[in-house]
């Protein structure tokens, strides 16, 4: 085919068009930060339909349909009791192994997962995104709402664990200390998926650093060790103390497992993380409202 | 009726209005370079992140103003960047030059396989029309209505991964009109649908312009643009060639894509520069008021 680039010619007329543009808004533009949250929240009916209609859909290509939620867990905790319990024996000196265990890799999962989800949040939903103009954080909040909602029962999993399996564990008004423990950890994890999520956006290459970035988060928060092993060096104890997943892991053992009332200092620490990390997370986040969709 | 009464009348009510907006895209082309690297570079270049970025101008400079009650079709090969306009008149791009003004939220109806492709049709209706903002109670008092515009029947209860074509674009087309958007996109969304569903799509469209809004409508069907819209815009490799009513500018338009299958370059492109000589640029000029839109900081 032969191409002719040839100039191209001028219009005949350039005919002035006056228009009132102070009636009309520039589409997709950036809402100012408050209005955004407040837009936010006149979706809440779309983040929680969201949430819910995917967790009933999530495991229905399964055989064993939601026990996946549960078994997946168990699985990698009978794994790691394996390897840690018995073969390296990093159990020296934790009189309850199991529960202490169970704990770690619970919470641990529950972190993990939603940061994960939250990070892939506007790619997996281009459809959506492409097709509506709704504020883009809905999707992240609404993945969010939805590994909460899925983690119930692995939750319910974890504390029968404990109450069955010996040494067993009294029931006690601190396992009530859980809410508000889940309810931080899920504003952390909100927080950390919606800086990932415009990452990923932007730069896909990050997705492939997630999973050993997320392997050596876990390897640092004592889930299968305990910390006394570094009393010896103030630096790095320090350090693993100040970890926001060992606060979670920490606060939680000390209330289900020791039947003792986690520190103020751990709750001051752990509720410090959860709303900076929302609160960056969020202008993050909104920053690039405009360029979340391509191609 | 005066001049300016007439010219008052033209101004009135803008419904999207394109100020020289401009799209380009960068990417990666595995077109062969001109000049041929040594041996030893060209392993090394298979490892360089970026190989041969070339820069897509998918739509040049281009204004238009579509008014209330405008159904306007727009036509042009394939790659003539039709849907790059769609796009950006519905916010889903932002123009890498001027800016596009709408009085609402538009609503697009693509091509796109599928909303959520696990979930059914009927949670993928709610969740729609959650997203174009509308309540739970409006969506449960419209639901009947929505799933009898799509006609699906049974079928709204399966995964929507399972719909063929021209049943997901039945179910796309009636959850984007039950929120009677005020403008409303169309970018080939019609085109695997059948006769029955043409005629209802049709007449739901006249619904939604007799409310005021306006209607942009991308189509490779001529016959489906003659009917639907009243008037049209012809682009080609991102240029704005003609812009006019439907016989004049379909008539031209299938003057030059006959010359093109019968391999008359010259004649098509000597049409094609008659006809864009002729042709009315706009110029958006901002006529009183400040410019409301928020100019994006960062
Ligand atoms: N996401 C993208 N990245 C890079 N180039 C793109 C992208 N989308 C479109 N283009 C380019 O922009 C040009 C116009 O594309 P567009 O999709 O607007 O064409 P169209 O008129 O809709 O064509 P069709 O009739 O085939 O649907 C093409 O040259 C295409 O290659
Ligand atoms: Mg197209």
């Amino acid at each position: 085919m032969t191409e002719i680039t040839a100039e191209l010619p001028k219009p005949a007329v350039v005919r002035d068009v006056p228009v009132d543009l102070s009636k009309l808004s520039r589409v997709g533009a950036r809402p100012p930060f408050l209005d955004y949250l407040v837009q936010l929240w006149d979706f809440r009916q779309f983040i929680y339909y969201d949430a819910r209609a995917r967790v009933q859909s999530g495991t229905r290509r399964d055989k064993l349909g939601s026990a996946w939620l549960i078994l997946n867990p168990v699985f990698n905790g009978m794994t790691y009791f394996l390897v840690f319990g018995l073969l390296l024996k990093t159990s020296k000196g934790i009189p309850n192994f199991i529960s202490y265990l169970v704990i770690g890799i619970f919470m641990f999962q529950i972190t993990s997962g939603a940061i994960v989800s939250g990070a892939r949040s506007m790619q997996q939903n281009k459809a959506l995104v492409q097709g509506f103009s709704f504020p883009r954080a809905a999707l992240p909040i609404g993945v969010n709402v939805r590994e909460l909602l899925a983690n119930i029962p692995l939750i319910i999993a974890m504390l029968l664990i404990i109450l069955v399996v010996p040494p067993v564990e009294p029931i006690s008004w601190r396992w009530l200390l859980l809410v508000p423990v889940l309810a931080l950890q899920f504003i952390f994890n909100l927080g950390i998926g919606l800086i990932l999520a415009r990452i990923i956006s932007r730069v896909n290459d990050v997705t492939h650093l997630l999973p050993f970035t997320l392997r050596l988060l876990m390897y640092m928060s004592a889930v299968f060790y305990s910390l006394d092993r570094f009393s010896n060096h103030p630096t790095i104890y320090w350090l693993m103390q100040a970890n926001p997943m060992f606060l979670i892991i920490d606060i939680t053992r000390d209330a289900v497992m020791y039947g003792v009332t986690p520190s103020w200092h751990s709750w001051a620490m752990l509720s410090a993380w959860a709303s900076i990390a929302l609160i960056v997370g969020m202008l993050f986040f909104w920053k690039a409202e405009e360029s979340y969709v391509r191609g | 009726m005066s001049a300016a009464d007439e010219l008052a009348r033209l101004t009135a009510d803008p419904c999207v209005v394109a100020d020289n907006v401009a799209m380009k895209y960068q990417v990666i082309s595995t077109e062969e370079q001109t000049e041929v690297p040594r041996f030893g570079w060209k392993i090394l270049q298979r490892f360089t992140p970026r190989p041969n970025t070339v820069t897509v101008h998918a739509l040049n400079r281009l204004s238009l103003v579509v008014r209330r009650g405008e159904s306007v079709g727009i036509i042009g090969r394939n790659g003539s960047g039709k849907s790059t306009l769609m796009k950006l008149v519905s916010g889903q791009v932002r123009p890498t030059g001027g800016a596009i003004h709408a009085s609402s939220t538009p609503i697009m109806l693509g091509v796109n396989a599928a909303l959520v492709p696990e979930l059914s049709g009927d949670q993928n209706v709610v969740l729609g029309c959650l997203a174009m903002g509308l309540s739970r109670d409006e969506i449960d008092a419209r639901f009947d209505e929505i799933v009898e515009v799509s006609g699906l029947e049974k079928s709204i209860h399966l995964p929507m991964k399972s719909y063929s074509s021209g049943m997901g674009s039945r179910l796309r087309f009636a959850i984007a009109a039950c929120g009677n958007p005020e403008i409303l996109l169309v970018d080939e969304a019609l085109n695997t649908g059948d006769a029955q569903f043409a005629a209802r799509s049709k007449r739901r469209m006249d619904e939604l312009r007799e409310k005021a809004g306006c209607v942009l409508l991308v189509s490779h069907s001529l016959d489906t643009i003659k009917d639907m819209t009243g008037r049209v815009v012809w682009l080609d490799k991102g240029d704005l060639i003609m812009d006019g009513n439907p016989k004049d500018v379909t008539k031209k338009y299938m003057e030059f894509t006959n010359h093109l299958a019968r391999g008359n370059n010259i004649s098509a492109h000597g049409l094609r520069a008659d006809v864009m000589a002729s042709l009315e640029v706009a110029n958006v000029v901002n006529q009183r008021g400040g410019d409301r839109s928020f100019t994006a900081a960062g």
